[in-house]
């Protein structure tokens, strides 16, 4: 028990020294440049067994083997372009996050514009149409009446 | 073995309940039917007695569907699929509602809370189209049971019954989520109240300056609910789901979003339409839009038409009679519009281009169109692929690109608008009001794009208008007080209060405001200005990120109620603090999910996630550094709390007195 209770203590020790020495000879671990590329591209391919999600959050299976053919292709060189195309390739157009602005995908980036026309449009003839000024303005005297009227004043104030 | 039977005997009794309801519910669809068919108009106070009967044998059915499970009875199939004996009982009453049956229970369970409220609150104040308001409900109530009862019940028994049960999904295990889906039910179901009401307009041509009070609050409420929904929902995936964001555009979330945008919308027009008698048609067009949304949103989780991390059981029968309640609802709701629509022309006109009027027909314009974009690009991918089996994915860089400038302009919108008075605004008034505000969102806009050149432009942006609205805020509060003070001689303190307390309804919707600057904020801050960086680290490695320095210590291994954890434990060396993500593994679920842990502080949160790496004595970590995230809770908070403010005042007096009684102060 005594040289149990020993063992203990020299192994606190040398934990203990540990410690103070360990911040000193701490490892300053930094980002593989390659990790950052992939998940760069990785963010704008999608996970095509996944709903909505981006390969570099995914957690499926074909999400970790896309992620590793990425890294691959950085290693060989591949551009981002490249790469991307090599997914568009095999997978069409699905595997982009964000739909292509011709063909299909033309579509739903016009809508918004469109719809946004429209809408407002509809509430500016609305706004217009329901205009009424507070009061509506006086009517416009012709000549003549506006010279019996100036007549009747001057000859009230004789 | 007399708890057995006792137990077997209450869920028979609650399933028994639940059929009855669903009966007694016919009768309050009914009454007024065969009240007006059959010249008996005593007949419709049937619907009000039915409101009472149908809550209480609703809630028969659901206690006892509690009591269910909070003894483990295994015999209940629903129980048995979403809990075990091991769960915590917090989580076992909790899984009521953590399945598809269970939790269109709930949602009609709220249903019949709400139309007996209804029913109490009409007794004095609208008796005479009470009946239709309770009938319109009580149908609801019909199609919802009926899907729970003949397609979908969680009273369905399993016979031998198992000693263990499944679990609930780990994910679903957590306070955050347990809040989330009854805080969206009570905010979708609130809309079927003022659908009720418009209905019975419709059908009564009940004049709107009768209703329209009444329905503001319950818009208001069920606003509040679906934002609290919402923002807890996000709240939740972001410490939850461990990719470090909180929305994702996912086609569950969006469901939920559209409701929103046009409740948000119905909000405002209930105030134009409350304050100057015009927009009655519009409306109610809008009351039966955010309620059919509302609809969309609780079924398209359930159709079968999408799959995700939300995704309930999959069933052909199910989908098609949700389609089909769907469509009757949509059908006869709007097929009367059509029809009826136009019963009440407005009795005032628009003064001014430059009005509040007017600028709430543009926050109505920018919402529909929101809402409309996230219903486009929700449902095209879906449409494209069954009409002509092309596959396009409309992610999360879409829906940014294609809302953030909606937002931007309603944020605008958002600043001017409540600076703007009724019916006509003078134009030099307005601009020596807003210059100094609009000076001073310029120049942190400017300042923004100087001091960080390779930020995304919405973010100098939309800083600059959130803080134009704070000056706008500001100002306009501050006047209000100094005139106080200057005609009453109060103090300073005494005053602000005064001001506050005097016009709630105004000052309450400033709040909300704030609120919304001050999400706005934490959006840009954790939606553009997010740093992140992922290293394998073993003890004693450092990794930087954005200034924020960590040291890895360690794992350690123990094991908890239901699962067991690998946790890790990381400094901060900035501040001392430790972050200690988790790998868990929970008996019944074959994969392990990890648990982020967050250091949170005002200006940023540490995220922080631990996976295995390749090398068995080291781990991947992923940091994140978000800042400004609490922004984001705090002003979901805020928000409440202004919500809370509006609707402590005072009620506009209803009637046709209302225009002559009650002005409120000079705004």
């Amino acid at each position: 028990m005594n040289r149990l209770l020993f063992y203990l203590r020299v192994s606190v020790c040398i934990c203990g020294l540990a410690f103070l020495v360990a911040p000193t000879f701490a490892e300053q671990v930094t980002e593989d440049p390659v990790e950052r590329q992939m998940l760069d591209i990785a963010k704008d391919l999608r996970c095509t067994v996944c709903q909505n999600q981006p390969v570099s959050e995914s957690n499926a299976d074909l999400a970790h083997d896309m992620r590793n053919i990425i890294r691959e292709q950085i290693k060989a060189g591949k551009s981002r372009q490249e790469i991307i195309q090599y997914f568009v390739d095999r997978y069409g157009d699905y595997v982009l996050m964000k739909p292509p602005k011709s063909g299909a995908g033309e579509v739903v980036w016009l809508a918004p514009v469109v719809l946004l026309a429209i809408v407002g449009v509809t509430g500016f003839l609305f706004l217009r149409h329901r205009l009424r000024p507070s009061l509506p303005p006086p009517p416009k005297l012709s000549k003549e009446d506006a010279a019996r009227v100036r007549a009747a004043r001057e000859q009230s104030q004789t | 073995m007399l708890a057995n039977t006792v137990s077997l005997n209450l869920i028979e009794l609650g399933h028994f309940c639940a059929y009855l309801a669903m009966i007694v519910a016919l009768v309050q669809g009914v009454a007024p039917i065969a009240a007006h068919l059959l010249k008996q108009p005593r007949l419709a106070q049937l619907s009000v007695n039915a409101s009472v009967a149908v809550f209480a044998l609703t809630t028969i059915g659901g206690l006892s569907l509690v009591h269910a499970f909070v003894t483990s009875n295994f015999s209940v199939q629903y129980v048995a699929l979403n809990s075990n004996t091991l769960l915590p009982i917090f989580y076992k009453v909790a899984a009521l509602w953590g399945g598809h049956e269970g939790s269109l229970y709930l949602w009609v369970w709220i249903l019949t809370l709400y139309t007996m409220i209804v029913g109490w609150h009409g007794r004095k104040q609208y008796p005479e189209h009470l009946p239709v308001i309770l009938a319109v409900e009580g149908w609801l109530m019909v199609g919802f049971f009926g899907l729970i009862l003949f397609l979908s019940n969680p009273f369905t028994r399993l016979f031998p019954v198992p000693a263990e049960g499944n679990d609930l999904n780990p994910l679903l295990q957590d306070p955050g989520m347990v809040g989330h889906p009854p805080m969206l039910y009570l905010g979708y179901v609130g809309f079927s109240v003022p659908f009720a009401f418009a209905m019975t307009a419709l059908i009564t041509r009940w004049r709107s300056e009768l209703w329209v009070g009444l329905i503001r609050r319950w818009a208001l409420i069920a606003w509040g609910f679906l934002t609290t929904g919402i923002i807890l929902g996000g709240w939740w995936a972001y410490y939850e789901l461990g990719w470090g964001g909180y929305w994702a555009w996912d086609p569950v979330e969006n469901a939920s979003f559209m409701p929103w945008l046009l409740g948000t919308a119905l909000v405002h027009s209930i105030t134009v339409q409350d304050r100057r008698r015009m927009l009655h048609a519009w409306n109610i067009f809008l009351v039966i839009s955010t309620f059919s949304l509302s609809l969309l949103g609780t079924f398209l989780v359930r159709s079968g038409v999408l799959s995700s991390v939300h995704a309930f059981a999959v069933d052909p029968g199910r989908g098609a009679y949700i389609l089909a309640f769907m469509t009757i609802v949509l059908v006869v709701s709007f097929g009367i519009f059509m029809v009826r629509g136009r019963y009440q022309e407005a009795e005032e006109a628009i003064t001014s281009f430059l009005s509040r009027e007017s600028l709430f027909v543009w926050n109505n314009v920018l919402f529909l169109v929101a809402c409309a974009s996230v219903l486009l690009g929700t449902l095209y991918p879906l449409a494209l692929d069954a009409l002509r089996g092309e596959k396009i994915t409309v992610g999360a860089p879409y829906f940014n690109s294609v809302m953030v400038p909606i937002f931007l302009a309603m944020i605008l919108l958002m600043a001017v608008g409540p600076l703007v008075p009724w019916r006509k605004a003078n134009p030099q008034r307005l601009r020596s009001r807003l210059l100094w505000p609009a000076a001073i969102g310029v120049a942190v806009t400017v300042g923004m794009f100087l001091a960080m050149p390779r930020a995304h432009w919405t973010g100098p942006v939309a800083v600059g208008f959130a803080l134009f609205a704070l000056s706008n805020l500001l100002t306009d509060y501050l006047r209000a007080v100094a005139q106080r003070r200057l005609q009453l001689k109060e103090s300073f303190s005494r005053a602000g209060v005064k001001t506050v307390l005097g016009n709630r309804r105004h000052y309450g919707g400033m709040i909300v405001h704030f609120g919304i600057v001050i999400i706005t904020l934490g959006l840009v801050g954790s939606g553009l200005f997010r740093s992140e960086t992922t290293v394998t680290m073993g003890p004693g490695d450092v990794a930087e990120v954005a200034g924020e320095r960590l040291q890895f210590e360690g794992v350690t291994r123990f094991h908890r109620e239901n699962y067991d954890t690998v946790q890790g434990r990381l400094t901060l060396l900035n501040s001392g603090r430790e972050v200690k993500p988790e790998r868990r593994t929970y008996p019944r679920q074959e994969a392990p999910t990890t648990e982020t842990s967050i250091d949170s502080t005002v200006l940023r949160d540490v995220y922080v996630v631990m996976n295995e790496s390749n090398d068995p004595n080291k781990w991947a970590v992923h940091v994140y550094v978000n800042p400004l995230v609490r922004f984001i809770w705090s002003g979901g908070v805020i928000i409440i709390g202004g919500l809370f403010l509006s609707l402590s005042g005072r009620r506009r007096a209803r009637g046709a007195e209302a225009s002559a009684a009650m002005p409120e102060a000079a705004q």
